[in-house]
């Protein structure tokens, strides 16, 4: 049981060196293991906060360049993908990415549209089975005063004023 | 003097469209003078004319570089060559909207031309409606955003842009306003953006037309099928040279803008396809009406829709409405053109509440069956309309509602747009396979499940190929079924009409595809359109699941690999002038397919050293095959000596299905508006004679 327990102060020990010389060459910012495609993988979700409608993978300027730079340090530092998101939008607004991570403004862009499409669509089923109806109600029973022929009834309702 | 020739015959242009506007109306409505209305017509030729001396005014300007004229001195530099030169009439604001005025103004006259015999009861107020939108664009040039305007130095030194001669001013030296010359904008300097904006406001001006002649069938109460007949070939006219205009934008963008793909859901790109969606789903429904007299009212409304989302989406762009990469077109115009677009849209949409409740667009059928033709048009229509819903809530609703209400800026991106929009593309291409199978009337699920048969089992192996060839995605493998599926109904359903004729007539197939299609050119011309958007999607779903990339930076003679692919860094070209005095650095690189070299790639930035703003333009390298595209952008580059270099490098796989596809649409559209009264009355009785259902 000693001897297991020796182990096992052994394994921590190890586990504790080995977390802060990560931590140590992390902060050094010399591990050399983030790579051009670590750094745009994030940056093609982010869009420049001030260019037009650019992904900062893309987009060409000083500012940006500097922004993914910024990018390659906080994964230098150990940041990760959302909390490098987090930290733009935080500092920038929900402008830089594709969609708000902001519950409200997120709800609002992605429920809106389908919200709108329902209501055509409810509205659309509503007057095609409504003019059906009518139109089956009107073969039914024509209308009183009706002459029998559309055309001759809109004629009768222009001289008629009405 | 051409300044002065320009402004004059602008000026005479306009007041010729008020005065064609004025007798049109007054002639056919008040005075009942057939006169005045002949006069009336007359005007718009004459308004034609001069907007003809107006635009080609300021051609020749640009051409013999006259940069007194501030719009020349603006858009065009001495080192520029002359087809750049020829492109800067669209290439910044005032020219592009003279020039849209100047389209708008030759489809109205064409239109007028060519219908005024048969449609003399609606010719008076589609006169009217034409003219105003002419009108309006003149005006525009005339007041807000006059071309004509000329340099001129004040008594007090300040120099000013001026259509008339201030107070005490002289116009500067010739030589130093060529010295100072700005230059056209470097991201227009590309062959597709001397073909993509007039392609785009061809597609815009000519939905004008249909717009004019749905609401003179208003105004004027002949609301038979007399306007569908006429507008529904300028529709499909617009529709074919607005779908140019959207290919042609992404292959800029593909070529120009550096980042790999060809449409970055930019608000001003979707501003673009707002009108196509609607225009699609007009061109669809139309033939409802055609057939079964229905959807009367709708089919007004998506006319209207059009035209508003043509006036809306120039608007977008010219406005700065929202941020986006075609921000270079912002201007003042933005209010105006707003007010006349809701003066416009309101006017419209009276006149059918009017008219419809007055019961005249009422139909003359009611839908039978969920599973006949004109119940799938009709769902296929709610789709574009829906598509239509999700792009202007992600491009224009979402951010000014959330700046106007919320106090937050958001831009939705193309996150947004693939998260709503696929459920919608994958329903249409549903319908596009299923409702050419379909009947008109009353069609059975049974009916149509036989017809599906054939297509379905030619899905199944087309999956079962790529599933050999080692796409083992199972969304992928299911966009690919889904988009295969409508194709190949395309292919059945022509080959089925082949094969009806072969047997009919004893034919040979080459005689029978031509009687096929010159027998019936809205059908199978259609089935060709269905075909080409089939290879849009192919090459969408393949560039867009397995596009790969990877950016490193080499040394001179160290490589990438990517794929298939290996890049050599071969060595680097800085500073190389070019005729036209871009500067350019160039990055040398070979490309090898397993091993073999198979293309020298020349990727490189171009800086103007005399543009003001936007001063480079990353182009890049590309070696393109039917499989795939190898696109290669210099990100960057070690300043002194270039002994190394960065790349962006990409594979986007079938991305040449997009290009391929958009040409066999545009042919599709060709043979669908092939017109049959031009065939020779001997070949038309013969082709008459042949029963219906072969």
């Amino acid at each position: 049981m000693r001897h297991l327990m020796k182990s096992f102060q052994v394994l921590i020990a190890l586990i504790v060196v080995v977390l802060i010389a990560q931590t140590v060459v992390a902060q050094d910012g010399t591990t050399g293991a983030v790579t051009d495609d670590m750094v745009n993988a994030i940056a093609a979700k982010l869009y420049c906060p001030v260019c037009e409608n650019i992904t900062l993978d893309t987009c060409g300027t000083a500012a940006c360049a500097d922004w993914r730079y910024e990018v390659r340090l906080q994964l230098e530092q150990g940041m990760t993908e959302e909390q490098i998101i987090e930290d733009f939008v935080r500092r920038f607004g929900d402008r830089v990415v594709g969609t708000p991570l902001d519950p409200a403004l997120r709800a609002l862009s992605l429920v809106t549209p389908w919200l709108i499409i329902a209501g055509v669509l409810i509205v659309t089923a509503y007057v095609i089975t409504r003019r059906n109806a009518a139109t089956a109600a009107q073969a039914a029973a024509p209308e009183t005063g009706s002459t029998g022929n559309r055309y001759q009834d809109m004629f009768e309702q222009d001289i008629s004023g009405s | 003097m051409l300044a002065e020739i320009g402004l004059i015959s602008t000026l005479f242009a306009f007041i010729a469209a008020l005065y064609a506007i004025v007798a049109s109306v007054y002639g056919e409505r008040f005075a009942h003078s057939h006169a005045l209305v002949t006069s009336g017509r007359n005007a718009v030729y004459l308004n034609f004319v001069l907007m003809t001396v107006a635009t080609l005014s300021l051609q020749i300007a640009l051409m013999t570089q006259q940069y007194q004229i501030s719009y020349v001195w603006s858009v065009s530099s001495p080192s520029m060559p002359d087809f750049f030169r020829f492109t800067a009439l669209w290439g910044s604001q005032a020219g592009s909207i003279l020039f849209w005025s100047f389209l708008m103004s030759a489809f109205t006259a064409g239109a007028t031309f060519l219908n005024w015999k048969s449609q003399r009861r609606l010719m008076p107020y589609a006169i009217a409606y034409m003219m105003a939108v002419v009108a309006f664009f003149i005006g525009v040039t005339l007041f807000i955003e006059n071309p004509f305007d000329r340099w001129w130095i004040l008594p007090t030194g300040d120099v000013v842009a001026s259509a008339f001669i201030p107070a005490g001013a002289v116009a500067p030296s010739a030589a130093q306003l060529a010295q100072t010359a700005n230059g056209l904008n470097p991201l227009l300097r590309h062959f597709g953006m001397a073909i993509h904006p007039p392609m785009l406001y061809l597609g815009f001006v000519g939905f004008v037309i249909p717009f004019a002649f749905a609401m003179a069938a208003l105004a004027s109460g002949d609301l038979s099928t007399n306007w569908i007949k006429v507008s529904r070939r300028w529709a499909l006219i617009a529709w074919v040279f607005l779908s140019l205009g959207l290919i042609l934008g992404g292959r800029w963008a593909y070529d120009v803008l550096g980042w790999g793909g060809y449409w970055g859901w930019d608000p001003v790109e979707n501003a673009a396809f707002l009108p196509w969606l609607i225009g699609t789903a007009y061109l669809h429904s139309v033939m409802i009406q055609e057939k079964r007299g229905m959807l009367k009212t709708w089919n007004m409304f998506l006319v209207i829709g059009t035209f508003s989302a043509v006036i809306f989406a120039t608007f977008a762009t010219r406005s700065g409405l929202v941020d986006s990469v075609h921000s270079f077109a912002r201007s003042e115009i933005g209010f105006p053109m707003f007010a006349f677009w809701f003066i416009l849209t309101l006017v419209s949409v009276w006149l059918i509440v009017w008219r419809s409740s007055r019961g005249e667009l009422k139909d003359d059928h009611q839908l039978k069956s969920l599973f006949s033709r004109e119940a799938l048009f009709v769902l296929n229509n709610f789709v574009f309309i829906a598509l239509f819903v999700a792009i202007f809530w992600g491009s224009f609703g979402a951010p000014i509602i959330s700046e106007l209400f919320m106090n937050t800026s958001i831009t939705l991106g193309a996150d947004y747009f693939l998260q709503v929009t696929p459920p919608l593309f994958i329903l249409l291409f549903i319908l596009m396979g299923i409702a050419p199978v379909s009947a008109w009337g009353a069609a059975s699920l049974a009916r149509m499940g036989r017809a599906v048969l054939i297509p379905l089992a030619l899905t199944a192996a087309s999956i079962g190929l790529f599933v050999v060839g080692g796409v083992t995605e199972i969304g992928a493998l299911f966009g690919y079924g889904i988009v295969l599926f409508a194709g190949w109904v395309a292919v059945v359903e022509t080959v089925r009409g082949i094969r009806a004729r072969q047997h009919v007539h004893r034919e040979n197939p080459l005689t029978s595809v031509i009687a096929l299609y010159t027998r019936n050119p809205r059908r199978y011309g259609g089935y060709f359109i269905h075909l080409g958007i089939t290879i849009i999607g192919l090459g969408v779903i393949g560039s867009t699941v397995f596009q790969q990339e990877t950016q490193q930076t080499l040394a001179v003679g160290e490589s990438l690999s990517l794929g298939i692919y290996e890049m050599r860094y071969d060595g680097f070209l800085a500073n190389q002038i070019a005729e036209d005095g871009r500067v350019m650095d160039i990055a040398e690189l070979t490309l090898f397919r397993d091993g073999v070299e198979v293309a020298h790639l020349r990727p490189r930035r171009d800086f103007f050293p005399e543009a003001t703003d936007m001063n480079s333009m990353t182009i890049a390298g590309a070696h393109s095959t039917v499989e795939n595209d190898f696109y290669v952008i210099l990100v960057n580059w070690e300043q002194i000596s270039a002994s190394s270099a960065t790349f962006k490098v990409y594979i986007n796989p079938l991305i040449n299905l997009v290009w391929w596809g958009g040409l066999i649409l545009i042919i599709g559209t060709m043979l669908a508006g092939y017109p049959r009264e031009t065939m020779p009355v001997r070949v038309r009785e013969k082709l008459h004679a042949v029963p219906q259902g072969a």
